[in-house]
């Protein structure tokens, strides 16, 4: 279509407003923030350029090195685990039932609250005295019982698959009727079991785990760039429990559309359960899978609320992030602002973000998808 | 492995179909039992929080489901307890002319004195930092304690570990009066300390703790109304956290201030995002290109790095030349920090809107605005009569977005409203109440505004759930 003069001025007027404030809080601001971070500024006297100096200072600065090793570890070991796990739990749920709308909306509930009230919550529940001590505590206590429940469940399951093949019929070893049956002659036989005390909880001692204000990191002994803070694995914790079901709701969505013939060829050929789920389940979701490594890696790299969150309930050094640590030299306390560096900080955030991002661009192109 | 038989109507293949159709029902019913437990892995952390925010101390070990406040025995007393007190069998309170009776119970072991225990009206402050400042009567000043009657003795045993333990059950009456004139006092705290060796066991009221090694039932109100007592740490969060200077309950200022954010964000999103998804959606100009590249590539650039110039942007009222301020032309001579005004604008800024509502037009068929165009209607009139009505259910997602990231929203607020306490948004209020609280170990009170704050979102969340799930996919499947 042709350009005409009146549709231009229009469509200039209707853009005025974006225009003005994609100007002001996008262009000048990406702009001064490049400036910034080759000048001294400090929030009072006017910058005076430095050149490069705060880029060379900011690999000689402790916080920031925490920083960067606690982003990159909390974006790929974040990132690795909720898509492993969003997967396996979508390829789990993958059936076409009824109700599903309610279920879909209780995984929602997670990630429709603010960060802030999940993150009080999980604050509350990482006390010494809390709820994650103590389940760690009972799960401790009743491994006997778990144990044995699990063993007998495993032993009737394969008596009554061995039973079916030898009356003919293709029984799996995951057989769903089956594993009715032995999931409640299991529990029947650990209730009459514990009842008649032979098999008892164990004693344990309390579990007092410091979540929070603590120093240590695990696994203990690493290499400075291997080792997580304890108390950014519990931000790592709740992370994963936040955005798994978004992204398994996703992968659901995807799921659905794989012609469940693949899936029957497949057990016709004597694939079996993980065959199926490495050969079919995995390559023809390929293209979610990456779309969810984007928004995770891009998610997890920017991380700032739960650590402002956290606030002085962890040490700094432990849960520090990139994007904290531009808030942190921006607004130092009783400190002077380090504008300049907190700004070198930012762009090299923005810098990685970028590359990650086209990275994965590429990565997708040169699969082919 | 084998196939299904081939011949039909046998009746081999009558047990296979059965064989099949077993599989199938187990295979539902697992399928259920796994997403219900999904269900409770994701949604258990809230509603835990949730029934624990009712406890006098969530932190209290081990947690537990079992809480006096759900029982309905303390609901029952807690209403004729407050009737007593104030008339009030909601909240409660301790009025003058108020007969309030109370009794308790102990378990006496055989071979152990019982001396008469010892009832105090206690002076306690109303919890810590932001209530404490507050200067309050104390029910301390008003009540007397009368006489304890001791009722008839009952012989019991308990089972302990040790095996069984013979003794009474040995229990009191009493009241606590106001007497004389005097202000309303909104709670009745009571301390009854008992002898060594006696065992609390049950009174009118649960004790909300157990001091001194068990010796001092302590509670924290005895007339507190069925809400003043199931309820107790939502009432503290309206009634407890107020501004030192005017009294006003802060959490209240919270919510009208996250309410106004929230309203003002969306009309100023609708607004600016319907008519920029329009002129690219729908105009032919030149710079559209570049104008659509820059709205992609400001949704990859970082927060941490506009922040830096646009916080300086709110402090210098937009820009100051010469003395002239230019946020003084609407009521900011002194810069834009710590007022809704510099909130909004710094957030008003929303490419993902834009994006939503250009997709949304390009998706409407251009013959609809055609006819317009011959009836000789402008730019202005296709947006606004043609255009936009049809456009409803793409701005009623957007309402219902913007509303939840409005409400939510964490990073600009924490950067923009940070003193006095009543400028602040509900999430960042909630921080100080961990900075305030959570330090001193009194979590009911946070977690109760924590509670409350995430009910307009699930609400919204439970009526307009489609509009959520269309916004993963708005935010997502456009790759």
């Amino acid at each position: 279509m042709r350009t005409k003069r009146s549709d231009t001025v229009a469509a200039y007027l209707f853009l005025l407003p974006f225009l003005v404030l994609l100007l002001i809080f996008f262009v000048v601001a990406t702009g001064r923030a490049i400036y910034f971070s080759f000048t001294d500024y400090d929030l009072f006297r006017p910058p005076n350029w430095v050149g490069l100096r705060n880029y060379a200072a900011l690999f000689a600065d402790a916080l920031f090195l925490s920083a960067l090793r606690n982003s990159i570890l909390f974006a790929v070991i974040v990132t690795a685990v909720q898509t492993f796990l969003a997967l396996v739990m979508a390829a789990v749920l993958n059936q076409k039932v009824r109700g599903i709308g309610f279920f879909r909306a209780a995984f929602y509930m997670p990630s429709i609250t603010s960060s802030v009230v999940i993150t009080l919550i999980f604050l509350w529940m990482f006390q010494r005295r809390g709820l994650i001590n103590y389940l760690t505590e009972t799960l401790q206590r009743q491994l006997p019982v778990l144990l044995s429940f699990a063993l007998i469940l495993i032993a009737v399951q394969v008596v009554q698959v061995a039973w079916e093949r030898r009356r003919a019929l293709p029984a799996t070893w995951t057989d769903p009727a089956l594993l009715v049956v032995s999931l409640l002659v299991a529990s029947g036989a650990t209730w009459l079991l514990v009842t008649t005390g032979v098999i008892a909880p164990r004693d344990v001692a309390p579990v007092d785990f410091i979540w929070l204000q603590t120093r240590d990191s695990i696994p203990s002994g690493a290499p400075f760039w291997l080792s997580v803070p304890i108390p950014l694995a519990a931000i790592m914790i709740q992370n994963v429990f936040t955005t798994i079901p978004t992204f398994m709701l996703m992968y659901l969505a995807a799921l659905q559309d794989v012609p469940k013939s693949h899936y029957e060829a497949a057990s016709i050929d004597g694939a079996n359960a993980t065959q199926q789920f490495l050969r079919i389940t995995i390559p023809s979701v390929a293209p979610v899978t990456f779309l969810v490594l984007t928004l995770s890696m891009i998610g997890t790299l920017q991380m700032f609320d739960q650590v402002a969150i956290f606030g002085d309930a962890a040490p700094l050094r432990s849960v520090v992030t990139l994007a904290y640590f531009v808030y942190d030299r921006m607004f130092p306390g009783a400190q002077t602002p380090e504008v300049g560096f907190a700004a070198a900080g930012a762009m090299f955030l923005a810098v990685l973000t970028l590359v990650v991002v086209l990275l994965q661009r590429r990565l997708v192109r040169s699969e082919g998808y | 492995m084998r196939a299904a038989p081939a011949r039909p109507g046998t009746a081999e293949q009558r047990a296979w179909e059965h064989w099949q159709a077993r599989r199938r029902w187990a295979r539902a019913g697992l399928v259920y039992a796994v997403m219900l437990l999904f269900a409770i892995v994701f949604v258990g952390p809230l509603l835990f929080a949730a029934v624990s925010s009712l406890r006098t101390d969530p932190l209290e070990y081990p947690p537990s489901l079992a809480i006096p406040q759900l029982q309905p025995g303390n609901w029952a007393a807690a209403a004729r307890l407050g009737q007593a007190g104030a008339g009030d069998r909601w909240f409660g309170g301790f009025a003058p002319g108020a007969v309030v009776p109370f009794e308790i119970a102990y378990f006496v072991p055989d071979g152990i004195d019982v001396t008469t225990p010892d009832v105090e009206v206690p002076r306690r402050r109303p919890g810590a930092g932001l209530g404490a400042v507050l200067a309050i009567e104390y029910a301390a000043d008003y009540a007397s304690v009368s006489e304890l009657q001791r009722l008839p003795d009952v012989p019991m045993t308990v089972e302990t570990s040790d095996g069984t333990t013979r003794g009474r059950r040995v229990a009191y009456a009493f009241t606590i009066r106001y007497e004389g004139d005097g202000p309303e006092i909104d709670r009745l705290p009571l301390d009854v300390t008992a002898a060594v060796g006696m065992q609390y066991l049950e009174s009118t009221l649960t004790a909300s703790r157990l001091e001194r090694r068990g010796r001092t039932a302590s509670f924290n109100d005895v007339a507190p109304g069925v809400l003043g007592y199931v309820l107790r740490n939502y009432v503290r969060v309206f009634n407890e956290v107020r501004s030192p200077a005017t009294r006003q309950s802060l959490f209240v200022a919270w919510i009208g201030n996250s309410f106004t954010f929230a309203a003002v964000r969306i009309v100023v999103t609708l607004v600016i995002a319907s008519m920029a998804g329009y002129a690219l959606a729908r105009l032919r100009f030149r710079g559209r290109e570049a104008i659509f590249m820059l709205v992609l590539f400001s949704q990859m650039v970082p927060l941490q790095v506009l922040f830096i110039s646009n916080y300086l942007v709110l402090r210098d009222g937009i820009f100051t030349i010469g003395g002239f301020t230019l946020s003084s032309l609407w009521g900011y001579p002194g810069g834009m920090l710590n007022s809704l005004t510099g909130l909004v604008f710094v957030t008003a800024l929303n490419a993902g809107a834009v994006f939503i509502m250009k997709q949304f037009f390009e998706s409407i068929p251009r013959e609809v605005e055609e006819a317009a165009m011959i009836d000789g209607a402008n730019h202005w009139r296709r947006y606004w009569n043609v255009v936009l009505p049809m456009a409803r259910p793409a701005l009623g997602a957007l309402t219902i977005l913007t509303f939840q990231g409005a409400w939510n929203d964490f990073f600009w607020p924490f950067i923009v409203l940070t003193s006095p306490e009543n400028v602040k948004t509900l999430p960042i209020g909630l921080l100080s109440f961990r900075n305030t609280y959570g330090a001193v170990g009194d979590w009911g009170l946070i977690l109760a505004g924590a509670v409350m704050s995430a009910i307009p979102v699930i609400i919204l969340f439970v009526v307009f759930q489609r509009y959520f799930m269309e916004g993963v996919s708005f935010g997502g499947g456009k790759e």
